[in-house]
C-alpha cells in the first residue's frame, strides 16, 4: 500500500483528481453474527471462466462463477495493477479457498454458490443494473454478507 | 494493487487480512472505515511495475519483422516445458484470456508491427481489443513460467525481466511504437491511457503522449 504523496507523477496526477462520491444518506444493515454469515465475493478485477464472454474495457455487467470455478482468466482493461500474485494464487484476489477453511473451522456460516466480477475500470454508477441483478441472485442463495474485493 | 489478501500462498497473512475486514462489521454503527495494520512496502510509492521513463523504442527500430518474430517464437517457445511445469503443479493457468493457442501469440502481434491492423482470428472480437488479451496472455505466460521455476515472488523483478529483458517484452515496445505513431484512434488510446505498456507508476508520460487519457 502507499500514500497519494508518495506516488510517481502519472499515478498521483490521476488519482488525486478522481472525485469521492458523496453518500448522503448511509444505511447501515445490522450485520448477523460471523457463525451465520452467508457470504459471496464482489471481485473489480474482471475475472471469468475461461470461454465466457470476456470483458468489454468498459463494461457494466459482470460475470458470476461457482465456489469451485477454479479455471479463470482476467480480462480487465488496466494494466497498471499487479497480475503476478493472482497468477500464483488466487486467494490473493478472490479468497474462496480460505473463506471455506473459515466456515469448516466456524468462522462463519458457509461460502456461497455463486461469485461475481465486475470490471473495476468502469464507473461504479453505470453498473447498478448489474449490481440489483447480482444481488438479487445472491437472496436466492441466501447470502447475507457480500465480501467485497477490490483490486 | 493485485494483491488484495496480501501474499499469495500465504494462509496465515490471508485470514488474518479477511478477519480484519469481517472485523468491521463487529460494529453496532457505521459506515466504518479503518486502516489494515500491517504495511506491505512497495518500491518508490507505486503498486506495480513501472516501464522506466527512457526505455521507449521507435518505428525505426522494428528493422526486419520476420526477425523480430523468429526470435519471439523461440523464446517462448523455450519456456514451454517450464510453464507446462507450473501449470501443472499449480493446477491451474490465467493464460488463456485471448482464447489463441500459446503457438499464436507471437505471430499475432508482430502482424500488427508493419502499421496495419491485421484481421482478427476471433468472429466474435475485433483485433485491436484481442491484442490487449494477447498481450495480457504473453505477460501471464512468462511470469507463471518464471514464479514457479525459480521460486520467486517479485513484481519488480518480473516486470523488470519481460518488459526491459525479453525479446517479447522488446517486441511489445516495439507495438507500442507503433502504436504512438498510428492513425487509429484506438491503438493511440491504447498508448495514452497505458493500456498495454505498464507506464502508470512511471515518473512521466511516455514521450510523445501527453498521458491526457487519465
Amino acid at each position: 500500500m502507499t500514500k497519494i504523496s508518495e506516488m510517481p507523477a502519472v499515478a498521483r496526477g490521476f488519482i488525486s483528481n478522481l472525485e469521492l462520491p458523496v453518500i448522503d444518506d448511509p444505511s447501515w444493515t445490522q450485520p448477523v453474527p460471523a457463525n451465520k454469515r452467508r457470504i459471496s465475493i464482489v471481485s473489480t478485477a474482471a475475472v471469468h471462466r475461461r470461454g465466457d464472454k470476456p470483458f468489454s474495457w468498459l463494461a457494466k455487467d459482470f460475470r458470476a462463477f461457482h465456489k469451485s470455478e477454479r479455471d479463470l482468466v482476467m480480462t480487465h482493461v488496466a494494466v497498471e495493477f499487479d497480475r503476478s500474485a493472482w497468477q500464483q494464487d488466487l486467494n490473493t484476489i478472490i479468497p474462496l479457498e480460505r473463506l471455506e477453511e473459515m466456515a469448516d473451522d466456524g468462522e462463519i456460516g458457509s461460502v456461497a454458490e455463486e461469485h461475481y466480477s465486475f470490471m473495476g475500470a468502469a464507473d461504479p454508477v453505470t453498473m447498478e443494473k448489474s449490481a440489483r441483478q447480482a444481488a438479487a441472485r445472491m437472496k436466492q442463495d441466501g447470502v447475507n454478507t457480500v465480501f467485497l474485493i477490490p483490486i | 494493487m493485485g494483491r488484495g489478501m496480501g501474499k499469495p500462498n500465504d494462509r496465515v497473512f490471508q485470514k488474518k487480512v479477511i478477519r480484519e475486514a469481517f472485523s468491521l462489521l463487529d460494529t453496532d454503527s457505521g459506515p466504518v472505515i479503518s486502516d489494515f495494520p500491517e504495511v506491505i512496502l512497495v518500491k518508490d510509492g507505486r503498486m506495480g511495475y513501472a516501464l522506466p521513463p527512457d526505455l521507449v523504442l521507435s518505428v525505426e527500430d522494428i528493422g526486419d519483422v520476420d526477425a523480430v518474430l523468429a526470435e519471439v517464437k523461440a523464446e517462448i517457445a523455450d519456456l514451454r516445458p517450464d510453464y507446462e511445469t507450473a501449470v501443472a503443479a499449480r493446477g491451474r493457468t490465467t493464460v488463456g484470456a485471448s482464447g489463441l493457442e500459446i503457438e499464436e501469440f507471437a505471430l499475432f502481434v508482430a502482424g500488427f508491427l508493419n502499421g496495419e491492423i491485421p484481421q482478427s482470428p476471433r468472429k466474435d472480437m475485433p483485433a485491436i481489443p484481442l491484442l490487449k488479451l494477447v498481450v495480457e496472455d504473453l505477460e501471464a505466460y512468462f511470469t507463471e513460467t518464471r514464479t514457479h521455476r525459480d521460486s520467486i515472488d517479485d513484481l519488480e523483478l518480473m516486470g523488470k525481466w519481460f518488459w526491459e529483458e525479453s525479446k517479447t517484452g522488446r517486441m511489445l515496445l516495439l507495438l507500442e511504437a507503433v502504436s504512438i505513431a498510428s492513425k487509429n484512434k484506438v491503438m493511440l488510446q491504447i498508448v495514452e491511457m497505458s493500456l498495454m505498456a505498464p507506464r502508470f507508476w512511471s515518473e512521466g508520460p511516455l514521450p510523445g503522449t501527453s498521458a491526457a487519457g487519465w
